[in-house]
């Protein structure tokens, strides 16, 4: 299971620092762990939102791969194994706790690439561009609400509607931004 | 009064943008398309989805229960720890000799328990690396005290320092923050910030990275050593 790759000249860089680190080896579950957790809690929390649900659904993700992987084992072979449960993981959550079968579903049949977290600032540039595609009124009650964090009420003064016509709004945008994210941004 | 779909998912989006755990309910379609586009906008803000330490510590509390180990002993030499390290230092730690010789003198990780040895020179003094407002949380800085190369890690306010150079053959580590890690630039291998070996493309895996015993004196890191 472990690559056998010792430089030919001891002490001198080799040829393999440029390969991908992947081709390397996890020797136990604590430097699964490490490496990744990091990437796991990110990835789930995208789909999530909020911190108390990402850090069950990585706790779980890294637990039932944990079990089932024998170790040492191929860096690219555990992070490929991780990201699958990570996608099984995420789709029972959102069908045990809000019955969303299709929604669900949906994820199950994502490929594993579209799931994996984004560098750092990425994300955040993926939802400014997101917002920009929107129509007017959705784009200013999604920043009213998401970056600047005002309440329903205060973004319903602010655009001078009554706050049900915000909830209406805010809802109608959501999906117009579910629809873009799909069709546009992925 | 019944809610309607954009009552429950301002619900919803109440709870995220606070904060909190949402409240479950049965959604339909429309509603956890809009839930699912609402969590992906909260990550979208700088910072959210990074988990803090706290969180860090509880997984792996559980994995580390779960999986029938017991928890990998956090070596960081704290004031107390260190204190209480002096005592029993002795038997437990290469003396006296340079950086380079302790790193291959220790047992192959791959063997042990992963514990990480303590460099603990016999004549060692504290001595200043950098203020600790050079090194804000979250990120590694290399330093060299001439005969030590050394990598201080400030982990969420913990101060802590390894060895900066790979036990494999020598090459200085590089610090990659965002991966919390240090990398060997000369081949395949990777270690936490705590010097436990991530991992490796070697024919054995090498040895986790010597502890340097740190403080935090007067507003600047310092380290024991020659």
């Amino acid at each position: 299971m472990v690559a056998v790759t010792e430089p030919r000249l001891a002490g001198l860089p080799d040829p393999e620092v440029a390969e991908d680190p992947a081709s390397a080896v996890y020797p136990d579950w604590e430097a699964v762990y490490q490496d990744n957790v990091v990437g796991i809690y990110r990835l789930v929390f995208r789909r999530v939102g909020n911190a108390a649900d990402a850090e069950d659904l990585a706790e779980e993700v890294l637990m039932q791969t944990l079990k089932t992987l024998r170790l040492p084992a191929p860096v690219h072979n555990v992070r490929a194994y991780l990201v699958k449960t990570a996608r099984t993981v995420m789709a029972d959550h959102w069908r045990r706790h809000y019955a969303a079968r299709d929604a669900a579903l949906e994820l199950e049949q994502l490929p594993p690439d579209a799931l994996l977290a984004p560098p750092n600032n990425e994300s955040a540039e993926r939802a400014q561009r997101l917002l920009g595609l929107l129509p007017d009124n959705f784009k200013r009650i999604l920043e009213l609400r998401f970056l600047r964090g005002y309440s329903v009420r205060e973004a319903a003064d602010e655009m001078g509607v009554t706050e049900t016509n915000a909830r209406v709004m805010q809802f109608r945008a959501l999906r117009k931004a579910a629809e873009l994210g799909k069709e546009v941004l992925t | 009064m019944t809610d309607s779909a954009a009552d429950r998912v301002a619900r919803f989006v109440d709870d995220l943008l606070h904060g909190r755990r949402p409240r479950r309910f049965a959604a339909s379609q429309e509603e956890a398309e809009a839930m699912s586009a609402a969590a992906g906008l909260v990550a979208g803000r700088v910072g959210a989805d990074i988990p803090d330490k706290a969180a860090l510590d509880r997984i792996h509390r559980k994995l580390s229960a779960a999986l029938n180990e017991s928890p990998v002993l956090d070596l960081r030499p704290t004031r107390r720890t260190w204190l209480r390290t002096l005592g029993t230092a002795a038997a437990a730690v290469v003396v006296g000799v340079a950086l380079d010789e302790v790193a291959t003198n220790q047992p192959q990780a791959g063997t042990g328990d992963g514990v990480a040895p303590v460099l603990m020179p016999d004549n060692g003094t504290w001595r200043r690396v950098a203020a600790v407002t050079e090194l804000p949380a979250g990120h590694a800085m290399p330093v060299s005290t001439g005969s030590i190369d050394a990598v201080v890690v400030n982990d969420g306010g913990n101060i802590s320092a390894v060895s900066g150079i790979c036990t494999h053959l020598g090459c200085k580590l590089q610090p990659d923050d965002a991966n919390r890690k240090l990398n060997c630039p000369c081949h395949l291998t990777a270690f936490s910030w705590s010097g436990k070996v991530l991992y490796y493309k070697l024919k054995s895996e090498p040895a986790t990275l010597p502890q340097i015993p740190v403080r935090v004196n007067d507003g600047q890191i310092e380290l024991f050593v020659v």
